[in-house]
């Protein structure tokens, strides 16, 4: 039991801090509470929320990728400038769309995966060249009159008060959820973001990982920025614009060690939820937006330092008096999710 | 001022309960200096329940603080709170505004007075927010299609925002003419939209025929971005005589980088700009000439306003009249700018140069 709790630490620290925005928000406001403001809540932020998904296994395999808010935005061009052209089927426009997601992380996982380049540098070449493309395409223009069959799509629920962002994000989430703790891939994402070196000895193809990873990575934010597009009913240059910090601060403060190695999916989806709530809350409560996102900014500075300072504090008390160390964790011990062997002991003290 | 109780029993169509001058009194009134309250005209009954939010395009923005004072102004005045002020942050305006409708909407304030900045896109958003019973009153830029929108309260004849603006550069460039551009807010600002359609077709007239429009381009109300564009536009159009911007924040920035770059002698800059910001390049010539309204009086009127429509005492209709404090007699209108709008025309611009700029 003592190491269960030692292990989802994060999360249940997560859990906490999220229980204590919606106390807040409660005491806050009368209507927060509705069903219709959950809904809001979600439709608000659902793009970034998808992104945030698979994010979290690029971040956890050891990699980053910082051009997925630019190919939003690339992939939303790509919508409005073929319906703008008018010359093929809307449907079609939005298939070529996906595929140029699919295409610009193809790209990012060629260089990175073939030829070495750091995620890092490839991505940022990523931003400044998809946002570029994002700008020729579009123009300075807002283009908009998308069939109504699209906007409906991406404004009205599909079933029940869920809309098709919304059930995307959850299907999502528990595909990647299963993908990373129940199957070999998801374990070689681990043991790769732990060390590399160690994975390729042990016969994991870390190129193929990354490279699946990254294209995956690149075709969630194709769909996104579609998504996006439908929602808002047009397409400017600068759609989706900065919103990369916004989805890598979602998947950090979720636990995951931007060094890699380690993290889940069940702290994201409470950071997520934490993000989505405490931005309703202060919406509600009338807060500038300005104000919105220095808060947000001050939460995940206080959600990596805290934990680590415990674990400083922790291993300074421990040099100090008896060894109250628990006993190592082995890997199976039933809370369903595969830890790699750790080789590096102060890894473990990353996690949150 | 002299008033007397009374019950006014006779008059059942007005209530005419004009809050006392310094606000807050509750006692009906009426007044009777008014030099005989026109025929049929609301004078609005202050002090009644009434929750709102004043939302501009952006925030950080002089133009749109003036107008929340005029805002708070007409509260005061009313006896009622002061609308909550809240926009989204300039780079992220359209989803911003559409995030506050909503939230509007869960809220269910009684009204929401709305700087349209992110064209049809609004649109869901205040569909939702009507659903649940908000009124929703544009102001400064409206919704393109009136969807959903009450009315909307206009600063000017948006045609003759385009008149006003060729008059000035045909005044700059003289009777030689020459090649000149826009520089806009962002693309989905229906109120530069409708402007700038309005002064191409005020270009059309033969007495323009000297002016040549050789490009638009958008800076999106950001000081570095506008100024950005402004050097580019110069750079691009070798021959360019005069950089026209309809907005605040596009006509100082333009200014500032003619200034910079000493090529006042060569491109004037005009447009819609705030005598504040543009004093000193307007006298070292930079900018000639420009032309605005008063933003406090657009948000005073626009309280009185979406007051009057959200509390059911002004009928969003055409021909119904209202009186605005101290602004005097306001008709809502068909808005000959948009298909099915209605609006309320404030009026009138003031045009500035050396002479009057401060």
């Amino acid at each position: 039991m003592r190491d269960r709790v030692l292990r989802w630490r994060t999360e249940l620290l997560l859990a906490a801090i999220l229980l204590g925005v919606v106390a807040v928000n409660v005491s806050l406001s009368p209507f927060y509470l509705r069903t219709g403001n959950f809904v809001n809540m979600f439709q608000l932020s659902i793009e970034k929320a998808i992104v945030a998904v698979i994010m979290t296994l690029v971040i956890i395999n050891g990699e980053i990728d910082l051009s997925v808010a630019s190919v939003m935005g690339f992939s939303a061009a790509v919508v409005a400038a073929l319906h703008e052209g008018g010359s093929v089927p809307f449907a079609v426009a939005v298939v070529v769309a996906l595929l140029a997601g699919a295409g610009a992380g193809l790209l990012h996982g060629l260089f990175v995966a073939r030829m070495g380049l750091p995620s890092l540098v490839v991505t940022i070449a990523g931003l400044i060249g998809f946002r570029g493309a994002a700008r020729v395409l579009v123009g300075d223009r807002s283009i908009g009159d998308f069939p109504e069959w699209f906007d409906r799509l991406g404004q009205d629920p599909l079933v029940g008060r869920f809309s098709l962002a919304f059930i995307i994000f959850v299907v999502g989430i528990v595909a990647a959820g299963v993908v990373l703790q129940r199957t070999a891939f998801g374990r070689s994402v681990y043991v790769i973001g732990n060390n590399a070196e160690v994975a390729r000895y042990s016969g994991i193809s870390v190129a193929r990982v990354k490279l699946a990873l990254l294209t995956t990575s690149g075709f969630v934010a194709g769909l996104a920025g579609v998504l996006f597009a439908a929602r808002l009913g047009s397409v400017r240059g600068n759609l989706a614009e900065g919103f990369e910090l916004d989805i890598i601060t979602m998947v950090l403060l979720g636990g995951v060690s931007i060094f890699g190695g380690s993290g889940t999916l069940v702290g994201v989806a409470l950071s997520i939820l934490i993000i989505l709530n405490l931005r309703s809350g202060l919406g509600l409560a009338n807060i500038q937006a300005t104000t919105q996102t220095g808060i947000i900014g001050a939460l995940l500075i206080a959600s990596v330092l805290v934990p680590n300072l415990v674990d400083r504090l922790g291993s300074w008390r421990r040099r100090s008096g008896p060894a109250v160390m628990p006993p190592p964790a082995s890997s199976d011990t039933g809370a369903g999710e595969v830890r790699p062997v750790v080789t590096d002991p102060n890894r473990t003290a990353h996690r949150g | 001022m002299k008033t007397r109780l009374s019950l006014l029993a006779g008059v059942i169509s007005l209530a005419l309960l004009a809050a006392a001058c310094g606000g807050g009194s509750e006692e009906p009134t009426e007044t009777t200096s008014q030099a005989g309250a026109a025929e049929g005209v609301v004078t609005l009954q202050g002090g009644k329940e009434f929750k709102s939010i004043l939302l501009p395009k952006f925030t950080g923005v002089a133009v749109f603080d003036q107008a929340n004072q005029g805002a708070q102004e007409a509260a005061r005045e009313l006896g009622v709170d002061a609308a909550q002020f809240l926009g989204p942050t300039a780079d992220n305006s359209v989803a911003g505004q559409i995030e506050i409708v909503t939230n509007a909407a869960t809220q269910g304030v009684n009204a929401v007075m709305i700087s349209n900045n992110a064209g049809d896109q609004i649109e869901p958003a205040v569909k939702s927010a009507v659903d649940a019973g908000v009124k929703v009153v544009s102001w400064d830029s409206p919704i393109p299609s009136g969807e959903g929108e009450s009315l909307f309260v206009a600063q000017v004849d948006f045609d003759e925002t385009g008149t006003v603006m060729a008059d000035m550069a045909l005044e700059i460039l003289g009777a030689d003419g020459g090649r000149f551009a826009i520089l806009s807010a962002s693309p989905d600002a229906a109120n530069q939209n409708a402007w700038i359609a309005a002064m191409k077709e005020a270009l059309k007239d033969p007495k323009y025929s000297k002016l040549e429009l050789v490009d638009t381009v958008y800076g999106n109300d950001e000081s570095e971005k506008s100024y950005n564009e402004a050097l580019a536009l110069v750079d691009k159009h070798a021959d360019l005589k005069l950089i026209m911007a309809p907005t605040t924040v596009g006509i100082a920035a333009a200014a500032k980088a003619m200034q910079d770059e000493k090529l006042c002698d060569k491109v004037k800059v005009s447009g819609l700009g705030l005598p504040d910001e543009m004093k000193a390049y307007t006298q070292n010539g930079c900018a000639p000439q420009f032309a605005l309204w008063s933003f406090t009086d657009l948000g005073y009127l626009t309280f009185y306003a979406a007051y009057g429509v959200a509390t059911d005492q002004i009928k969003a209709e055409e021909g119904a009249k209202f009186k605005a404090g101290r602004m005097g007699d306001y008709t809502v209108e068909k808005d000959p700018t948009r298909d099915n709008g209605l609006r309320i025309l404030m009026g009138p611009f003031t045009k500035y140069d050396k002479d009057n700029v401060g």
